[in-house]
């Protein structure tokens, strides 16, 4: 018998999301939406600027990350040619 | 991410070399799958979502987080929780239910977690200054709530020692859940940082905020009916059948009201994206997410589903959706705001650049092979070809898989070094910002965009 669970879900599920919208509605959430529109943008926020990066460590990433590139490359020939 | 795809990884392994993990039965495919899986969503998807989500709410309703501490405690909570899923599923403790595989414990962990960060979300909210909500806060409070409800039903947390109905209801139950963790938690969440990060990178107001709330109610609308789609291909009754398809197709709806609007506030504005790597994550996820639910929207009509159910085609869609949207909208969040929220600067703007380049061959090479895959088993099903001759005819595309896995778990390594670099680096040099943008702006007309615009324009970065 599972109609239980999904009837109480339902109810529950319809019955926050009626409410929620009612209060919505009363609330005014629906109005002044061209106000709304620039939220995100009312607080300002310091933007950081980029550091300066170590030419060694520059050297050693690329390699690695060639590395794991080259494996890729040479796995996928050889399925290629395998396969 | 790291772990998550290196599991990945591992398993994309075992499916090339089944004998790779011998005897050892914490590592058999079986276990790795699901830790995988859990790991990308729990461990990397969601609190990447979760900690933008932290940072914008208080931002959006002009006050404090409710509180600090409550939050520290989550996230204390939600790492116990990825530490028991990774002991648990490894040792062999598992419902066997895909995406509620935790066992009861586990499972009470995260309804906890979800209540706790509930309650600081909701207590937020209430003790706002901005009497409007803007459609973001709406997101991450409805994915939250959706999730913490969804969660206890799917995984019949009442039945402690089984997590489970029996037979077809319980199949219905699971896959309702199962598309919630995409369609309530990761979509919502994702959607909340995206309409908070494109317009703040482009600096421009949101296209409509009466389209977005439109594309929010109609997502709550439909996308709770869908969960059927996952069951097409069983007897489950015919009128749920109905409804999946039918609300699939209208996810069209929903899913274009966003894009438009979020393209639209974009538009003109592309070269402010590309400067910004934190908006071009975030960019190319809302791309990637047009893809995902097009080709979703075709997956749910049953004749299509023939071919594709049950094969390599979905596991191409499932990686689109949780890391080529998903999870670069949750990458674009954590460059967004990471060096805001720690005052340093990112460490690398080159490295993250080149995590978003192998992220994104990754993914896209994870499509075209895993999609080829998929039809040749669909279609070699269909025929009623036996799958001995099959497996050898798809064992290219896995290793092709298993190579481009290897990529992307590079983009995850260098994504944490240049993170944990970030955090512990050098403070920001000094910062000037003349004419930020402030509260008289909400005039909300144009002539305020253009005055904050030329604001912003003096925006200068000493170093
Ligand atoms: C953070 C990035 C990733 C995310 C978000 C992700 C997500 C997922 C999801 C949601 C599934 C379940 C698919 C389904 O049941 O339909 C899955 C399965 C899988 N993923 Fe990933 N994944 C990621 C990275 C990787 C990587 C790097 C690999 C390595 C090759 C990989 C290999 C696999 C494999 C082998 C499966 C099981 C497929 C099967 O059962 O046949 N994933 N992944
Ligand atoms: C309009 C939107 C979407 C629709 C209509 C849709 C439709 C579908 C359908 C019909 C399936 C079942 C395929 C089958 O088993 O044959 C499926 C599976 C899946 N979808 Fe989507 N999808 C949508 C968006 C998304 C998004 C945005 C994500 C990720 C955040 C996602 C992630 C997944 C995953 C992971 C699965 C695999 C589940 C499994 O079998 O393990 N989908 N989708």
């Amino acid at each position: 018998m599972y109609f239980p669970y999904f009837v109480t879900y339902i109810v529950v599920g319809l019955l926050l999301g009626l409410i929620t919208f009612g209060w919505a509605l009363h609330s005014g959430q629906f109005r002044d939406q061209q106000r709304a529109r620039f939220l995100p943008l009312v607080r300002s926020e310091t933007p950081a600027a980029t550091s300066k990066f170590g030419r060694l460590e520059t050297y050693v990433l690329m390699g690695m990350a060639c590395i794991g590139l080259l494996i890729s490359a040479f796995t996928l020939i050889y399925s290629l040619l395998r396969g | 991410m790291m772990m998550a795809t290196f599991m990945g990884l591992l398993g994309a392994t075992e499916l090339i070399a089944p004998d790779l993990s011998g005897n050892l039965s914490w590592i058999v495919f079986g276990r790795v799958r699901p830790i995988h899986v859990n790991l990308v969503l729990f461990g990397f998807v969601t609190p990447g979502l979760l900690g933008a989500a932290f940072y914008f709410l208080p931002r959006l309703l002009d006050t404090d987080l409710y509180s600090e501490g409550l939050g520290r405690v989550s996230v204390i909570v939600w790492n116990l929780i990825l530490v028991c899923i990774v002991l648990s599923l490894a040792a062999g403790y598992s419902q066997g239910r895909e995406y509620a595989e935790m066992i009861w414990p586990v499972d009470m962990l995260i309804v906890i977690v979800f209540t706790l960060i509930f309650f600081n979300f909701i207590m937020t909210v209430a003790q706002r200054r901005e009497p409007l909500l803007y459609v973001s806060v709406w997101y991450a409070c409805a994915a939250i709530v959706l999730t913490g409800l969804t969660y206890c039903l799917g995984n019949v947390i009442w039945r402690p020692d089984s997590g489970a109905l029996v037979g077809i209801p319980d199949a219905i139950l699971l896959w309702f859940y199962g598309h919630n963790i995409f369609g309530l938690l990761l979509t919502p969440l994702s959607l909340g940082v995206a309409y908070y990060v494109i317009p703040r990178v482009c600096r421009s107001p949101l296209y409509s905020h009466t389209l977005s709330l439109v594309g929010f109610w109609s997502l709550i609308l439909v996308y709770t009916h869908i969960g059927t789609h996952h069951l097409l291909q069983v007897p489950v009754p015919t009128w749920l059948k109905v409804i999946a398809t039918v609300d699939s197709v209208g996810m069209v709806i929903p899913v274009m009201v966003v894009l438009i609007n979020l393209w639209y506030t974009a538009k003109g504005r592309l070269g402010e994206i590309h400067a910004d790597i934190g908006g071009k994550f975030v960019f190319t996820g809302t791309i990637l997410y047009f893809f995902v639910s097009i080709q979703g929207s075709m997956m749910a009509l049953p004749q299509v589903q023939r071919i594709t159910h049950f094969n390599n085609w979905v596991i191409a869609h499932s990686h689109v959706g949780v890391l080529g949207f998903a999870g670069m909208i949750a990458l674009g969040g954590i460059y967004y705001i990471l060096p805001r929220a720690v005052g340093k600067p990112l460490y690398s703007r080159y490295l993250a650049d080149f995590q978003y380049w192998l992220v994104l061959i990754g993914v896209v090479g994870f499509t075209v092979v895993l999609t080829i895959a998929g039809l040749i088993q669909g279609n070699a099903w269909f025929n009623g070809e036996t799958i001995y001759r099959v497996l050898p005819e798809i064992h290219m595309y896995y290793i092709v898989r298993a190579s481009l896995g290897l990529i992307i778990f590079v983009a995850a390594v260098l994504g944490f070094y240049n993170i944990v670099r970030t955090i512990f680096g050098r403070p920001a040099e000094t910062v000037v910002v003349e004419g930020s943008p402030t509260r008289e702006l909400l005039a909300g007309s144009e002539s305020g965009l253009a005055h904050q615009e030329s604001g912003l324009a003096h925006q200068e970065v000493a170093s």
